[in-house]
């Protein structure tokens, strides 16, 4: 039997068959001799067995018959100009991977597909909004002209530095905020309004430990809320307005938040 | 059919599989595979005879793969995309997931695109270190250090989802 040290170098080695058999035994008696190493190995193994049945099925699929056709010269050859869907989704690993805004692999649209958390959010933010933002006179507890006030107050109680964004760019003026329950934890809604009346709200909440963006509606014709949800924070951007002009909207006022966040 | 083609078409399955633990979506890993086997066709003449036609296709994948990674790295335009091509991105997770599936999933798309394609290449297709480090284009030291690198990653994150789920029940 081959004597050398072993390393947790080894452990990968040995997982991936890259271990010479003749020092296999001596592998085996360090780890049983080593109760972390052993219990590190079982971890990567059942690991590696999660991520292969998670992926087995795809073998199993019918082959996709464009595939097929690209393969048969049934459709015509292009020059291999890469596909602006699976760029995006590339786009959506690297935000990811470096630690970027959010996941992008969640659902989206997908009513009742998703994930409860992401529906959660977004319920909570659009039956505020359906309450608050039809209020006159009593829609926010602290008004705009009291910003300070406003964004101390619920920065301490969400537990996030929050910082209202302007969104006078898109023709919305804040008209103030109010805090929210939010499951058991607490959420800033903060109400905004353009020279016509229309409202829309931001609904912030620090409790999330997913990671998703979307969309989402709650009835046909009502409010649509459009969200993001990272680790420790998750944000709606909740209105009435044309599907683009929110979507719009809501971007500038996640990336101010975020921007305040991290201030 | 001629050979070369039969040889190709056997390998769709793989290729697929590569690219969804690569993507995760199914529509965009497909997009991947289609523009992986149109440009291996049109290379036919460079795949030379003897060599494992697994081997070259997933080489002319991955390449594909990480030059656009690379081109979005460096536009920057990470900071946050439209939201009309993150609805394009973003389908609904495959129905029959499971939840522990979906969460080593979710995992995987959390670590770096460099860490995840070499654990994929030797845990989930099953080169050895010496194809895969022929495939990915990188010296045997470096694919390890990523394989290892990645495992740990994609525990800890494991880990956390345990943790943020054990926190979310004691609350209760």
């Amino acid at each position: 039997m081959i004597r050398r040290d072993f390393s947790e170098r080894d452990i990968h080695m040995a997982l991936d068959g890259e271990l010479p058999t003749d020092e296999r035994a001596a592998y085996d008696s360090w780890l049983d001799a080593n109760p972390e190493m052993k219990a590190r190995s079982a971890r990567f193994t059942a690991d590696r067995e999660a991520l292969r049945s998670a992926f087995a099925g795809v073998l199993d699929e019918p082959v996709p018959a464009r595939l097929r056709k690209v393969v048969l010269g049934e459709a015509p050859v292009r020059a291999a100009v890469p596909r602006s869907r699976w760029w995006l989704a590339a786009a959506a690993a690297v935000l990811l991977a470096t630690g970027g805004f959010g996941g992008y692999f969640a659902g989206i649209d997908g009513i009742g597909q998703e994930d409860p958390a992401e529906d959660r959010l977004a319920e909570q933010a659009i039956a505020a909004h359906v309450i608050y933002a039809a209020e006159k006179r009593h829609a926010v507890e602290v008004p705009a002209s009291d910003k300070d006030h406003l964004q101390t107050w619920l920065s301490n109680r969400v537990g996030l530095k929050l910082v209202a964004p302007d969104l006078t760019a898109n023709g919305f003026q804040l008209v103030g905020g109010r805090l929210l329950p939010a499951g058991e934890a607490k959420a800033a809604m903060l109400l905004y309004e353009d020279d016509k009346g229309e409202r829309i709200s931001l609904f912030v909440t620090a409790e999330s430990a997913e990671n998703a963006k979307g969309t989402y509606a709650s009835a046909q014709d009502g409010p649509q809320a459009v969200y993001w949800l990272d680790k420790g924070y998750g944000c709606a951007v909740v209105g009435s307005l044309p599907r683009e002009q929110l979507a719009v909207v809501a971007k500038s006022a996640y990336g101010q938040l975020l921007a305040g966040l991290a201030s | 059919m001629d050979e070369k083609k039969a040889a190709i078409l056997g390998e769709i399955p793989r290729l697929r599989r590569y690219a969804r633990s690569l993507l995760r979506d199914r529509d965009s890993a497909d997009d991947l595979v289609q523009d992986c086997l149109e440009r291996a066709l049109m290379r036919l003449d460079n795949w030379q005879t003897g060599e494992s036609p697994r081997r070259w296709l997933f080489t002319i994948m991955h390449h594909l793969f990480i030059d656009q990674m690379r081109k979005v790295n460096r536009r920057g335009e990470a900071a946050m995309l439209p939201l009309e091509a993150g609805e394009a991105v973003a389908k609904p997770a495959e129905q029959l997931e499971g939840i522990a599936s979906r969460e080593i999933i979710d995992a995987l798309q959390a670590i770096s695109p460099d860490r995840r394609a070499a654990l994929v290449m030797v845990a989930i297709e099953g080169f050895s270190y010496a194809e895969a480090a022929n495939i990915l284009g990188v010296p045997a030291g470096t694919l390890m250090s990523r394989i290892a690198r990645g495992r740990e990653e994609l525990r800890g994150l494991l880990d956390d989802t345990a943790r943020r789920r054990a926190i979310r029940i004691v609350e209760k």
